[in-house]
C-alpha cells in the first residue's frame, strides 16, 4: 500500500539544505551515476518502465532516447508549473526537498547528454521558487552544477525560470515559448520538442516528480525499480487528495492498488454520512468516475480502461452534497479562463460550454441543450491544437453522460425557482475594449 | 545555396491517385487532385503554418486522430479523406465554432461577396447555428491606423494579421491581447499600427476584421473589376490588380509574383493610387500665358511646343524620369536624335557613366535577380536603403535571412532597418562608397584596408569582418544602390564594385549571384536599355556622337547652351540632386516642355508648355525590372480629361517636327522598341503577359554587347571631406516622400517633413533636440529642417531628406 520513495524523511526540519539533504545520502545517486556510463545510466531509466508523472504517461527513458545523439546543444526543462486543479504534489518536493530535483536532473542531463537545464515554475510558488534558488546556489558552490561536475565529463548549467500565472504554460510546447519570452502559446507538433524544443533545440521535458524519482532508481537499480507497482505502471506515485474527504493531503501509493484504498483508507473517505458522489482520478481535465468505480485499481492502464486517466495524480473527491451542476460549472469556467485561444475548437466550446451551463443554472436551459453540450464537447475532443480542450470537454463529457437525470432536475428546479422570481437584475454594462461575456 | 530541388509523389485522397511535390502540406497537394480542402490561418506566404483555426482536418489512414492539412506534408503512398464523416462533423464543428462569436453582419460588412468565411460556411459548414447566447462584443470600428480599420466582433482569430507584422514585416508592432475568447487583436499600447507594409494584413485578413480605411463602403464585389497590371512607383515595380469601379481605381491589391514581389505591397503602392483621382492632376494641356499656366487645347499645346523646339535648333536637352515607359523612353530619344537633332538626353539622376561600363554593370552573366536575394549564401546590401529605395525587396532580404539563414551584410553610409538582422555591418561617410568598395576588395583579397578604409571614414576592422561574410565562390548577391556609381566619382567606383563582383567569382555567369542594381527612378533599367543615355542608343549601342548628361545639361541650360528643356515625368527641382543648379537652368531655359501630372515646383514655375502625364493606371506599354524582367503595364481605366496616351502625345509632336514616328498604336511603339534592341528580339506583348519575361533568360541576350572595361587603375580614392567641426551630409529620399503620397488624402499624413537625420552625440554637442528646427547650411546656401535623433547614426554624419542642399559638408545651427 503506501511505500515512501519520494516522500522519505519529507518532514525532517531543514531537508531543503545541502547539508541536511546530503546527510540523507543525498548526491550519492549522482555519485554513482558519474561512476556509469551515460549509455548505463540511461539503460537503467529505461529498465525502471517509470511514466511520466505530469499527466501523459510517456515513458521517461524512450523520451531520452529520443533525444539526438552527438555533440549539440541540448535542453532539459523541468516542468514545474503545477497549475492542474487539485495537484500540490511538487509544490511539496520543491518546497520541502528541491536538492532531489536537482540531482534528478542532473542524472537525467547526463543521461541524455545535455549541458543547458531550465526549471519554469509557477509563479504562484513564490516560497518554492526561493528555496529551489537556494538549493540551485548551494549546489552550484558544492561543484555539484557548473563545469565538470565532480571531475566527470558532465557540464551542466541551471537557471530557475518562474511563470507569470498561466495554466496553459504547463502545456510543454507553450511552456517552451513561454521560456522564450513569447506569448504562451502552444505549438504544433511534429516537430516534437525532442527534435526542436527550446530555442530550436532537442530538448527534454519532464516533471519535476519524474526527475525527481531519478536518484531513487539509480540507487535502486531499475530493475529493483520495476517490479514496484504493476506492470504497465511500475514504482510508486505521489497522489494529491483533495475535496470532501477527511485527511486531505499527498500520500505515496505503490502504483496498482485499489482507489478505495488511496480515498477511504489514507484519506478517511468524505465525512460521516455523506459518501462518494463523483471523483475526478487524475485531476480536473480526467473524465469523473463515480462512487461505483472505487475498486478500480489505481494505474495508468486500469483508469485508461475505465475511460478515464490518472493525469497528475491528484484526486478530488466530491460527496453527494454537492450538485454536479456546480462542479461542472467550475470546472468549465477554469478552462474557458485558461483557454489561450490560439485554437478555435477550444477557445469558443470552453466559452460556449459555460455560458450553456450558466443558462442551466439560471432556469433558462431546457434538457435539449445537454444534447448541444454534450455535442460541443465531442467537437472539442480531438479537434484542438493541445489538449487543453479536451481536459474541458472529457470531464464535462462524462458528467453529462454518468449524472444527466441530475442535471434534467437541476434545470427543471432552477426554471421553476426563476419563474417565481420577480425582479431581474440588470446585466452588468459593456466594458469597451475587452471582451464581455 | 541551390533551390530545393522538388520530387513527386503520388498519394491517394478521396479515392484519387494524385501526384504532388514531396512535403508539400496536404492543403497544397491536394490541389493536385482538383481536391478543396478548407482553410483560414494557413497562408504559405507567411512561414511554417501555425494550425490555429483547424478548418483543415482531415483524415489520414493509419492516424488515428484527424490531422491538420495545413501542417501535414505529403508522403509517397499517403492515405487521406476529406469527405468522411467524421471530417465532415469536424469541419461543421470548427464552421459552428467561428460563428458563434461571428456578427454576421455580411450585408453592410466589405468583404461580403469576397470572404472565405462567407465561402467556407457555405461549402463546409452545417447551415444553422445552434449558438443562442450573447455574443461577444467590442467597440467598433476601431482605427488600427489611418489606413486600416479593425472590426474585433468579425475577428476569427487566425493569427494572419500578427504573423506578418512578426515575421514578414517584423515591425513588431501586432499583438495578440488577453487570452481565450477574450482575445483580440491590438499593438500592445494601442499605438496606431503605421508601418511601410501595414496595407497586407487587410488583404491577408480572411474576414472582415480588418479593412482599408480608403477602401470602406466604397463598393461591393459585384460592382466592381479587376485590372492587373504594374505599380510604378518604385524600382519594385510590384505586380498589381487594380479595383475598378466606374472608370475610378477604388483599391489596389497584390498580383503574386513570386519573382518579383513575392505577393506583398507596400502602402505607398497600396494606397497613392488616390493620387489618379485627385483634383491636383493635370488633365489638360496648359501653355503659360502671361506669366500663368492656362488650359488649352491639345492642337494648341503641340504646336507651341513644336514651334518652341524648332527655334531651340538643336540645343535642346531631354530629361526622363523613372516613371517613364520604354517606349516613351525609346521613342523620346528618337524625338531628340532624329527629330531634334540633339544627343542631349539622360535618365540618369546621378548622370551616365562610360558606356562600356554600362555594358558591364548590365551583364546578363552578372545579373541576379530578386529572388536569388532568396536563396544566396549572402547577400550585401550596398549603399542603398531597400525600405525606402525598393521597399518590396526589404521583406525578401528579412525572410532569407529568416528562413534560409542568408548571412547579410549592410555596407551603407546611413544606419539601415536591415542592420539588426545583418551578421556584419560597416558605415562609411556619405559618398565615399568608391573607397569603400576599395577597402572591401582588399579585404577579400588581401590588400591594403587600412588605407581605403580610412578615406572611406570607415572602421577597418568593420569592413574586415564584413569581409569574411563574404566568401569568394559562394553565391553572393550585391545590391547597391545606383548612387554608388553616380556622380563625379562614379566611373571609378563602378570599376571598383566590377573588381570587386570579379573577386568574389561573379562575372562568370554564376547562377543565383550576381550583381542587382537599385535604380534612382522605376524604369531606370528600361531607360538605359531603350536608350535614354547621352552615350548609348537602344540596346546600349555606339552613338556617333556623345551628348550631355544630366548635370551637364543643367550646366549647358545654366550657360545658355542649351536653349530648350525637355522634361518627361521629371521636375529636376523635386527629383534631381543639384537643385540649385537646375534653379538656374530652368530660370534660363526660353523653353520648358514638360509631361506632368502634377504641378510641381519645378513645372509650375518654370515649365511653358505642359502635357498631362498618364497615371499608371491608364498607361500602357512596358517597363523593364532591376533584375531585366521585361513587365507589361495595361491600362486600366480610361483617360481622365483631355489625358491620352503620351506616346502618341510625341509622336504627334514628332510629326509637328517633321518626323514620322511610324506609331499609330502604343502596340506598334512596343513592338518598335523590341526590334530596336537586340537583346529584346522576339518579344511580344502576349509573351510578357502577366508575369513578364526576363530578357536574360532568352536566346537573344546573347546579342547583348560585350564589355572589357579597364580595371581600376588602383589611384588612391579621394578622401572623404575631413569634417573639421562640420558635418558630413547625405540625403535620402523616405519611402513617403513622393508626390503621389503627398496628394492621396490617406497618405497625406506620412509625407514627411523635411528631416534632419543626426546622432545623439552631435545633437548634444549641438544643443539640439528632437523635434528641434535647424538651418542647415552649405556653401551660404541654407534651408530649415526638423530634427530627428537616429542612435545608430555615426557621429559625424547628418542625413537630410530630399535633395534640397549638397554636401559634402553642412553647418548646422539653431532656427
Amino acid at each position: 500500500m503506501t511505500k515512501t520513495l519520494l516522500l522519505k524523511g519529507i518532514d525532517e526540519p531543514d531537508l531543503h539544505t545541502l547539508e541536511v539533504y546530503e546527510r540523507g545520502g543525498g548526491y550519492q545517486a549522482l555519485r554513482k551515476a558519474l561512476g556509469m556510463s551515460r549509455e548505463e545510466v540511461l539503460h537503467e531509466l529505461e529498465v525502471s518502465a517509470i511514466r511520466g508523472r505530469g499527466g501523459a504517461g510517456f515513458a521517461m527513458g524512450k523520451k531520452i532516447s529520443f533525444l539526438p545523439k552527438g555533440q549539440m546543444d541540448k535542453y532539459l526543462v523541468c516542468n514545474a508549473d503545477e497549475s492542474e486543479p487539485g495537484t500540490f504534489k511538487d509544490r511539496e518536493l520543491l518546497q520541502k526537498n528541491p536538492h532531489m530535483l536537482i540531482e534528478g536532473m542532473l542524472i537525467a542531463a547526463y543521461a541524455g547528454g545535455i549541458t543547458r537545464a531550465f526549471i519554469y515554475i509557477r509563479g504562484e510558488y513564490a516560497l518554492q521558487a526561493d528555496r529551489l534558488e537556494a538549493a540551485l546556489e548551494e549546489a552550484k558552490a558544492a561543484g555539484y552544477v557548473g563545469e565538470r561536475v565532480l571531475g566527470s565529463d558532465l557540464s551542466l548549467t541551471m537557471w530557475v525560470h518562474r511563470g507569470a500565472g498561466a495554466y496553459i504554460c504547463g502545456e510543454e510546447t507553450a511552456l517552451l515559448d513561454s521560456l522564450e519570452g513569447k506569448r504562451g502559446n502552444p505549438r504544433l507538433k511534429p516537430p516534437f520538442p525532442a527534435n526542436q524544443g527550446l530555442y530550436q533545440g532537442p530538448t527534454l521535458i519532464n516533471n519535476v516528480e519524474t526527475l525527481a524519482t531519478a536518484p531513487t532508481i539509480i540507487r535502486m537499480g531499475g530493475a529493483e525499480y520495476a517490479k514496484l507497482g504493476t506492470t504497465g505502471s511500475t514504482g510508486t506515485k505521489l497522489v494529491s487528495i483533495s475535496g470532501h474527504v477527511q485527511r486531505p493531503g499527498n500520500y505515496e501509493i505503490e502504483l496498482g492498488i485499489p482507489s478505495r484504498e488511496i480515498i477511504y483508507g489514507l484519506a478517511g473517505g468524505p465525512p460521516e454520512g455523506r459518501s462518494v458522489k463523483l471523483w475526478f482520478p487524475g485531476g480536473s481535465s480526467a473524465p469523473v468516475l463515480t462512487g461505483d468505480d472505487l475498486d478500480i485499481p489505481y494505474d495508468f492502464d486500469s483508469l485508461a480502461k475505465a475511460g478515464t486517466m490518472l493525469g497528475s495524480g491528484a484526486i478530488i473527491v466530491v460527496d453527494d452534497s454537492t450538485p454536479v451542476v456546480d462542479v461542472a460549472l467550475k470546472v468549465a469556467k477554469f478552462y474557458r479562463h485558461e483557454s489561450c485561444g490560439k485554437c478555435t475548437p477550444c477557445r469558443e466550446g470552453t466559452n460556449w460550454t459555460v455560458k450553456m451551463l450558466e443558462r442551466i443554472d439560471s432556469g433558462e436551459a431546457t434538457p435539449m441543450d445537454l444534447d448541444i453540450m454534450a455535442a460541443v464537447c465531442t467537437n472539442i475532443i480531438g479537434n484542438c491544437l493541445c489538449v487543453l480542450g479536451d481536459a474541458m470537454a472529457m470531464p464535462i463529457g462524462s458528467m453529462i453522460v454518468k449524472f444527466r437525470p441530475e442535471f434534467e432536475a437541476h434545470i427543471e428546479a432552477a426554471r421553476a425557482r426563476n419563474e417565481l422570481a420577480t425582479t431581474e437584475e440588470a446585466p452588468p454594462e459593456a466594458l469597451i475594449q475587452g471582451a464581455v461575456a | 545555396m541551390p533551390r530545393p530541388e522538388q520530387r513527386m509523389v503520388t498519394f491517394s485522397i478521396d479515392g484519387l491517385e494524385v501526384t504532388a511535390p514531396e512535403n508539400a502540406m496536404l492543403v497544397d497537394a491536394a490541389k493536385y487532385g482538383d481536391v478543396e480542402i478548407p482553410v483560414f490561418c494557413y497562408e504559405p506566404k507567411l512561414g511554417a503554418p501555425v494550425g490555429a483555426c483547424r478548418m483543415c482536418l482531415v483524415e489520414i489512414e493509419g492516424i488515428p486522430k484527424l490531422q491538420t492539412g495545413c501542417s501535414t506534408p505529403v508522403k509517397d503512398g499517403m492515405v487521406v479523406h476529406t469527405q468522411t464523416d467524421r471530417v465532415k462533423q469536424a469541419q461543421e464543428a470548427i464552421v459552428e465554432f467561428l460563428l458563434i462569436n461571428h456578427p454576421l453582419d455580411c450585408p453592410v460588412c466589405d468583404k461580403g461577396g469576397e470572404c472565405p468565411l462567407q465561402d467556407i460556411s457555405f461549402g463546409w459548414g452545417g447551415g444553422r447555428s445552434r449558438f443562442i447566447e450573447p455574443k461577444r462584443h467590442f467597440q467598433k470600428p476601431l482605427a488600427l491606423s489611418p489606413l486600416v480599420a479593425i472590426d474585433r466582433e468579425r475577428c476569427i482569430l487566425c493569427y494572419r494579421c500578427v504573423r506578418f507584422s512578426q515575421e514578414i514585416a517584423e515591425d513588431y508592432q501586432l499583438v495578440l491581447e488577453e487570452r481565450g475568447a477574450h482575445t483580440y487583436v491590438s499593438t500592445f499600447d494601442g499605438h496606431p499600427y503605421v508601418a511601410p507594409f501595414s496595407g497586407n494584413i487587410v488583404e491577408l485578413c480572411p474576414v472582415g476584421a480588418l479593412t482599408s480605411q480608403p477602401y470602406r463602403f466604397r463598393a461591393r464585389p459585384w460592382d466592381i473589376e479587376g485590372s492587373g497590371s504594374v505599380c510604378t512607383l518604385c524600382p519594385a515595380q510590384c505586380n498589381v490588380t487594380f479595383t475598378v469601379r466606374d472608370e475610378r481605381v477604388l483599391r489596389v491589391l497584390g498580383r503574386d509574383n513570386v519573382e518579383v514581389d513575392d505577393g506583398w505591397l507596400c502602402d505607398k503602392g497600396r494606397f497613392a493610387y488616390q493620387a489618379v483621382h485627385v483634383d491636383e492632376r493635370v488633365t489638360q494641356p496648359l501653355i503659360r500665358d502671361g506669366g500663368e499656366l492656362r488650359e488649352v487645347s491639345w492642337e494648341r499645346a503641340l504646336s507651341e511646343a513644336a514651334a518652341a523646339l524648332r527655334r531651340a535648333n538643336g540645343r535642346v536637352g531631354a530629361i526622363a524620369g523613372g516613371e517613364t515607359t520604354n517606349e516613351e523612353g525609346f521613342l523620346l530619344q528618337r524625338l531628340m536624335r532624329e527629330g531634334l537633332g540633339s544627343g542631349d538626353l539622360d535618365s540618369r539622376p546621378g548622370g551616365t557613366l562610360a558606356l562600356d561600363l554600362h555594358r558591364a554593370l548590365g551583364a546578363p552573366d552578372l545579373q541576379a535577380t530578386v529572388a536569388d536575394l532568396e536563396f544566396a549564401h549572402s547577400v550585401l546590401v550596398l549603399d542603398c536603403e531597400p525600405v525606402d529605395d525598393m521597399p518590396i525587396v526589404d521583406l525578401r532580404i528579412r525572410k532569407g535571412v529568416r528562413r534560409r539563414h542568408v548571412k547579410l551584410a549592410v555596407a551603407t553610409s546611413r544606419p539601415s532597418s536591415l542592420d539588426p538582422n545583418a551578421s556584419a555591418t560597416a558605415r562609411f561617410a556619405p559618398g565615399a562608397g568608391e573607397a569603400f568598395v576599395m577597402a572591401l576588395s582588399a579585404a577579400l583579397g588581401g590588400g591594403d584596408v587600412a588605407g581605403p578604409a580610412q578615406a572611406a571614414g570607415a572602421d577597418a576592422a568593420e569592413i574586415r569582418a564584413l569581409g569574411r561574410s563574404l566568401q569568394a565562390g559562394d553565391d553572393v548577391v550585391i545590391l547597391y544602390g545606383e548612387q554608388l556609381v553616380s556622380g563625379p566619382r562614379g566611373e571609378h567606383a563602378a570599376r571598383a564594385l566590377l573588381d570587386l563582383a570579379r573577386r568574389l567569382e561573379l562575372t562568370s555567369g554564376r547562377e543565383g549571384a550576381g550583381l542587382l542594381c537599385v535604380p534612382a527612378g522605376t524604369n531606370g533599367r528600361g531607360l538605359t536599355e531603350a536608350g535614354v543615355l547621352p552615350n548609348a542608343g537602344p540596346g546600349l549601342a555606339d552613338v556617333e556622337q556623345s551628348g550631355r548628361d544630366t548635370a551637364a545639361i543643367a550646366a549647358a541650360a545654366s550657360a545658355g547652351e542649351l536653349t530648350a528643356l525637355y522634361l518627361m515625368h521629371c521636375d529636376p527641382l523635386v527629383d534631381l540632386p543639384g537643385r540649385d543648379a537646375w534653379a538656374g537652368a530652368l530660370e534660363r531655359a526660353t523653353t520648358v516642355v514638360a509631361h506632368a501630372a502634377f504641378l510641381t515646383d519645378g513645372v509650375r514655375e518654370h515649365a511653358n508648355v505642359v502635357f498631362p502625364a498618364e497615371s499608371y493606371a491608364e498607361k500602357e506599354g512596358t517597363l523593364t525590372h532591376p533584375d531585366g524582367r521585361v513587365q507589361r503595364l495595361r491600362p486600366a481605366i480610361g483617360h481622365p480629361g483631355a489625358t491620352r496616351s503620351e506616346w502618341s502625345v510625341i509622336a504627334d509632336l514628332a510629326r509637328r517636327l517633321d518626323l514620322d514616328l511610324g506609331v499609330l498604336t502604343g502596340a506598334m511603339a512596343s513592338a518598335q522598341l523590341f526590334a530596336a534592341v537586340p537583346f529584346y528580339a522576339g518579344l511580344t506583348l502576349e509573351a510578357i503577359g502577366g508575369k513578364g519575361v526576363r530578357w536574360q533568360e532568352r536566346e537573344a541576350a546573347a546579342t547583348f554587347p560585350a564589355a572589357e572595361p579597364e580595371a581600376a587603375d588602383g589611384a588612391e580614392p579621394p578622401s572623404a571631406a575631413d569634417a573639421n567641426g562640420r558635418l558630413r551630409l547625405g540625403t535620402f529620399r523616405s519611402i513617403w516622400n513622393a508626390t503621389e503620397v503627398r496628394v492621396s488624402p490617406a497618405l497625406r499624413f506620412l509625407h514627411p517633413k523635411l528631416r534632419l537625420e543626426i546622432s545623439p552625440a552631435d545633437a548634444q554637442r549641438l544643443e539640439l533636440f528632437q523635434g528641434d528646427h535647424v538651418v542647415v547650411g552649405s556653401d551660404g546656401h541654407t534651408v530649415d529642417a526638423t530634427v530627428t535623433l537616429r542612435e545608430t547614426m555615426p557621429e559625424g554624419s547628418v542625413f537630410l531628406e530630399t535633395n534640397a542642399l549638397d554636401g559634402p559638408l553642412v553647418e548646422v545651427r539653431r532656427a
